[in-house]
């Protein structure tokens, strides 16, 4: 199922390229879409600050049951969540 | 009509506090009935949303009101900042049954109080032991949490726990059997803010008591609760300013010595020039941190921590001189410049210490200028 939504956004979409600049902006680190983020050590004061991003920039909430490591492991991952909510909530 | 009932907060906050801060500090308690008072006009968390029930003020005009408040007595301000974090919890991460039964209350009389700290966790919150466990229906605590502010006057307790691999947040009456609260004896500053040790021994609350991201991997929740207090702090870090400001000003114009009023005097003119620029700062900071707030800009975590960090330092540097241009006549226990004094300091320790803040930041200075 998160296959299909990542097939139907692509990795190179607009949203892999936004997410990358975004990181890329705030950590100072070159990623890309299947970088593991825990893997660079992010902090939970980046994390609250990326939920934030992806809330603001893409219209969608992430509640307590999206607050899996998972979801926020790549760019690939977040790209899938931001796809599931949209249809979630739309 | 937003704006009305901010002015009508604003006039309530100044009558309930009126001339007693000074009294509550010295008792180290603020009386039962004026914190009710406060809570049922829902002036402890008045960000929370009309269709609940509340005043509905936007991130400025609460920031504002924390402000006044924390001018007139950080002890009731800092019951404020608590009950606006749990308010917010729930309004962030509640679900919708969560939302329809606490925020009517807490915008409308109940109490309540945030904790984290414990023992052996104070910054580093990724070493709390306090546990949450869920069995069917039923949730229990077991831990010790130390310095809860609030915690005194508090109905329900918003306590942050180990769960599974993660941290969660569970809604936990004051009352409940096996949750002890013991007052921290004679704190340094806040003094009547109701700081106090919570000890939970299999303490069971229904499970829908537990907010929804239970395992949360990340400790997100907990600095969503932070972010929030720390921007609280720093509006109420300013009412520390402008209170210390107000009466050095006062007193440095009408205290004369070698012939002249104070204030005519370098020295003194220098700590008040410093003290203006002081206020000025804060305010700026704290209003680009609720903007940011406003906007749910990702700028506003780092906003935040700088508000806070600077309102508290500030705060301090500020509060010591007050307290030295005011000599004698300030260096008395319930004083306005000895509370501030005192007061301030607490602030460079709760919701991160300033060294915590300065890590993130020093991260911030990395990512955007190295």
């Amino acid at each position: 199922m998160t296959e299909t939504t990542q097939n139907s956004v692509g990795t190179g979409s607009s949203t892999h390229q936004e997410l990358l600049a975004f990181l890329d902006a705030k950590t100072g680190r070159t990623l890309d879409a299947s970088s593991d983020l825990f893997a660079s050590g992010i902090s939970s004061l980046f994390a609250l600050q990326l939920v934030v991003h992806l809330e603001e920039k893409y219209g969608v909430t992430v509640g307590g049951a999206d607050l899996k490591m998972d979801n926020f492991r790549t760019v690939d991952a977040m790209v899938a969540l931001i796809g599931r909510l949209r249809g979630a909530t739309g | 009509m937003t704006a009305d009932r901010a002015d009508d907060l604003r006039t309530l906050w100044s009558e309930l506090v009126a001339d007693h801060a000074a009294d509550w500090d010295l008792a180290g308690a603020i009386p039962p009935d004026v914190v009710r008072k406060l809570a049922e006009a829902g002036a402890l968390c008045p960000e929370v949303a009309a269709e609940y029930g509340g005043p509905g003020l936007d991130a400025h005009a609460a920031g504002r009101l924390a402000a006044h408040a924390g001018s007139l007595c950080s002890s009731a301000r800092s019951l404020m900042t608590s009950q606006g974090m749990v308010a917010w919890m729930i309004t962030r991460w509640g679900d919708r049954r969560q939302r329809e039964l606490f925020l009517p209350a807490l915008a409308g009389g109940a109490t309540a109080a945030v904790a984290f700290s414990e023992p052996h966790a104070g910054s580093d919150l990724s070493a709390m032991r306090t546990t949450l466990e869920v069995h069917g229906d039923e949730a229990v605590i077991d831990g010790e949490k130390v310095w809860i502010t609030g915690a005194a006057y508090a109905d329900w307790i918003l306590v942050f726990c180990r769960h599974q691999s993660g941290t969660a947040a569970v809604i936990v009456p004051s009352d409940a059997p096996g949750l002890e609260i013991e007052p921290v004896p004679h704190p340094l500053g806040c003094r009547a803010g109701g700081h106090a040790m919570v000890r939970m021994a299999d303490v069971v609350v229904p499970a829908d008591h537990v907010l929804p991201g239970a395992g949360d991997p990340f400790g997100l929740q907990i600095q969503s609760a932070l972010a929030y207090g720390r921007l609280s702090i720093a509006w109420g870090c300013l009412g520390i300013i402008r209170s210390c400001l107000s009466a050095a000003a006062a007193y440095a114009v009408k205290r004369e010595q070698f012939g002249a009023p104070i204030a005519k005097h370098q020295l003194v003119a220098g700590r008040l020039g410093d003290m203006y620029a002081a206020e000025q700062i804060v305010t700026r900071l704290c209003e680009h941190a609720a903007a940011c707030w406003r906007d749910s800009s990702p700028d506003l975590v780092t906003a935040v921590f700088t508000a806070k960090h600077v309102g508290a330092i500030q705060a301090n540097a500020v509060a010591a001189s007050a307290v030295q241009i005011l000599a004698s006549a300030g260096a008395h226990d319930g004083g306005v410049v000895a509370r501030a004094y005192r007061d301030a300091k607490l602030m460079e320790i709760i919701e991160g210490s300033t060294e915590m803040g300065r890590l993130h930041l020093a991260e911030k200075a990395l990512a955007v200028w190295a």
